[in-house]
């Protein structure tokens, strides 16, 4: 079979000259040049089957800007008039609230097209035999082809960048013959895959099923014919758009908090259907953050590596937290609009956020490990029953790691497992208060995942060793504060420095 | 020039380190610091008191309705002094309880009156531990069985026997059933000066 046959027998069934380029198997850059102008396609056309060392006689070449009706391939997917139909509509949307610089197409196709290739498919097979494979399609399916020739143009148009992670612009296509199409198709479908055994459930049409299954190597010619013309008929009427969908990027927004109060919840705390705090970690954070990026505050997720209790104050360095923000309308965020939303969460006096960055969700991943295998420094401010001895410091000063096993404290217990885990404490610093010698300040640095208030008072011998079992005496825990987490994720990023 | 006496602390006393958070210092730990701090059973539980006959128990009720199962400080086998702790109480041995999951799936379904453990005292007296309430047995004290002997200077609440979850549906009718602090003081005093008692829940024997 010569390029130059198969392409005049495209033409004689009215296949538009991207759809002959995708029988020609043409690749990217190759349909970039056709669709700069007709004029120059014609050229291109002819250098590009020169480079294939054909020969295409001149009556064989299109007419300039010669209309042949609708492709009966494509349904006119790849035409002019439809690029612009679709960007007018883009346009036409939400599209200009969205401050993304990527974007994806996904496009939803009749199945129609689908079998107009199996129909083709068929009347290659007929026209040129062997030579078109019956598992391999003989062109560059639609889906793919959307991908090599739509989408540059529509991003070329729209001046966006391409990303699987960007705004997904969802684009339902339906055409005037589809239902009719789709009906019989359903017949074929039983006749072409009958049910095995009469208990065995029909498996449904769906467009997984027609790309797999749907193959001469599969499908009898003989059978195709009885519902659908082979080669396919020529059309009036164009695909058709039903809707444009646009679904924003999920942009993940890193940073580090540190909590001043001994009286905010990290998340809304809820017993029993009633609130017992006003706020929390979450909501003051989301509410600072979040309007830049979405509407819908509510759908934001906000996750931290690990937690505290909510008496427990969080300083030092603070902790990495994320917001995940579905459908986001904005995918960035500058230095200027990161430092004016710390300082908002500031003057809430009760949570200070810092490192404020735009992350890629990949990243994610260092927050969770974080939750787990990262050592925590913490201060207790602990009570003795009498007053502290020179002893009592020393056997609280422990440079070297030891193991204790904990079991489930009590206070969770009721919703947890009972189980006794090994921790690792790798050192314990005690000094005492000046002018109040039962007043003992310990910093004490663990492996993630250690109940600290149990392992300084061991919970009635439930955690041992414990620091009340190291002392041999009664210690109580006062107050606590978590002063550093161990994990360098995110970058430290100063968003009050000015951005050049 | 007289020497001051040198303090043995002075390599230890505590020193803030100065940290600014929303505009403003963070306040030292210390600060918070409280003389009369309620210890962690007056900060976490209730104390409640069974008796099985003349004898006295406490349960510990946690806010989350965890119970731990202790002698009463006035338990007479506090004063004789233990010799022994057993969890196998014959028919059966609690110490093999086993629990799985948030559930405690597989946790023995105790009584208020089954027994739990089985205390002698160095003199010979043998007594019975009740469970006290209706409830899923979730742990066993074997620390105890090991050194009976600290039952009788360990702080409250570590000499517990066991751990028991009783169902949310049944909670208020177990603290009904159980004496309060002040109740339980009440019938103490009224034993003391050898009135005649009042009915009380420990009928239930």
């Amino acid at each position: 079979m010569k390029n130059q046959d198969l392409v005049e027998y495209l033409r004689s069934c009215g296949v538009c000259e991207i759809c002959q380029l995708r029988y020609l198997k043409a690749r990217g850059a190759e349909y970039r040049n056709i669709n700069e102008t007709l004029q120059k396609l014609d050229v291109k056309l002819n250098e590009y089957v020169k480079n294939e060392e054909l020969v295409v006689s001149a009556e064989n070449q299109p007419a300039k800007r010669a209309r042949l009706g609708v492709c009966s391939t494509c349904l006119g997917l790849f035409s002019k008039d439809f690029q612009n139909e679709l960007l007018s509509s883009i346009l036409a949307s939400d599209f200009a609230k969205y401050d993304c610089q990527k974007i994806v197409l996904a496009i939803c196709l009749p199945m129609s097209l689908q079998l107009r290739q199996l129909a083709m498919w068929f009347a290659l097979r007929r026209r040129f035999g062997a030579s078109i494979e019956e598992s391999n399609p003989p062109d560059v399916p639609i889906k793919e082809a959307v991908k090599l020739i739509l989408h540059p143009i529509i991003c070329e148009k729209l001046d966006k960048g391409y990303d699987a992670n960007g705004l997904m612009i969802n684009i339902d296509l339906t055409h005037n013959l589809e239902d009719e199409e789709v009906e019989k198709l359903v017949k074929l479908n039983k006749e072409a895959f009958p049910a095995k055994a009469s208990h065995q459930k029909r498996i449904e049409i769906s467009r997984g099923l027609l790309e797999k299954q749907y193959q001469p190597s599969k499908v009898k010619a003989e059978t195709f014919e009885k519902y659908f013309q082979i080669p396919c008929s020529n059309v009036e009427e164009s695909i058709k758009l039903i809707s444009i969908d646009l679904q924003g990027p999920v942009v993940c927004v890193a940073g580090r908090y540190r909590k001043l109060s001994r009286e905010l919840s990290h998340t809304p705390w809820i017993l029993n259907g009633k609130r017992l705090m006003e706020e929390s970690i979450e909501e003051i954070i989301i509410r600072d953050v979040g309007p830049h990026f979405t509407e819908k505050l509510g759908k934001i997720t906000f996750m931290s590596s690990g937690r505290e209790d909510v008496d427990v104050r969080c300083l030092g360095k603070g902790r990495p937290f994320v917001l995940e923000i579905p459908n986001a309308i904005r995918s960035c965020l500058s230095k200027d609009e990161a430092f004016a939303m710390e300082r908002a969460v500031d003057a809430s006096g009760m949570v200070s956020i810092h490192n404020l960055q735009v992350v890629p969700r990949e990243e994610l991943t260092h927050i969770k490990t974080g939750e787990e295998q990262k050592k925590k420094f913490y201060r207790a401010l602990c009570a003795l029953q009498e007053p502290v001895s020179v002893k009592i410091l020393e056997q609280l000063q422990i440079s070297t790691s030891f193991d204790i096993q904990q079991k489930t404290p009590i206070r969770v217990l009721h919703r947890r497992p009972l189980h006794t885990r090994p921790r690792t404490i790798y050192s314990v610093n005690a000094r005492v208060q000046r002018g109040n010698p039962k007043a003992l300040i310990i910093d004490i640095v663990t492996q993630a995942g250690t109940y600290i208030k149990e392992l300084v008072h061991g919970e009635f011998g439930r955690t041992t060793p414990s620091l009340s079992s190291i002392i041999g005496k009664p210690i109580d825990i006062q107050a606590l504060d978590v002063v550093g987490i161990d994990l360098d994720w995110p970058n430290e990023v100063d968003n009050s420095i000015q951005e050049e | 020039m007289p020497v001051q006496p040198e303090d043995p602390l002075e390599p230890f006393y505590f020193e803030q380190e100065e940290q600014e958070i929303c505009g403003k210092l963070v306040t030292p730990i210390t600060d918070g610091f409280q003389e009369d701090y309620p210890s962690v059973v007056d900060r976490f539980f209730t104390r409640y008191y069974y008796f099985k006959g003349d004898v006295p128990y406490q349960v510990l009720y946690h806010s989350n309705r965890i119970c731990l199962i202790c002698l009463a400080p006035e338990h007479p086998a506090l004063g004789q002094g233990i010799s022994s702790v057993n969890f196998d109480i014959g028919n059966v041995d609690r110490s093999q309880n086993v629990v799985k999951g948030k559930g405690k799936k597989g946790g023995m379904i105790l009584q208020a009156e089954s027994t739990l453990a089985l205390v002698t005292t160095v003199n010979g007296e043998s007594y019975k531990v009740p469970s006290c309430i209706r409830g899923k047995l979730v742990e066993v004290n074997t620390s105890l069985v090991e050194e009976p002997k600290l039952l009788e200077q360990l702080p409250e609440g570590a000499g517990y026997f066991a751990i028991l979850l009783p169902k949310i549906e049944n909670c208020d009718a177990i603290k009904a059933s159980l004496l309060t602090q002040e109740q339980y003081e009440e019938r103490l005093k009224t034993k003391k000066e050898g009135l005649p008692q009042i009915e009380s829940t420990e009928d239930k024997t």
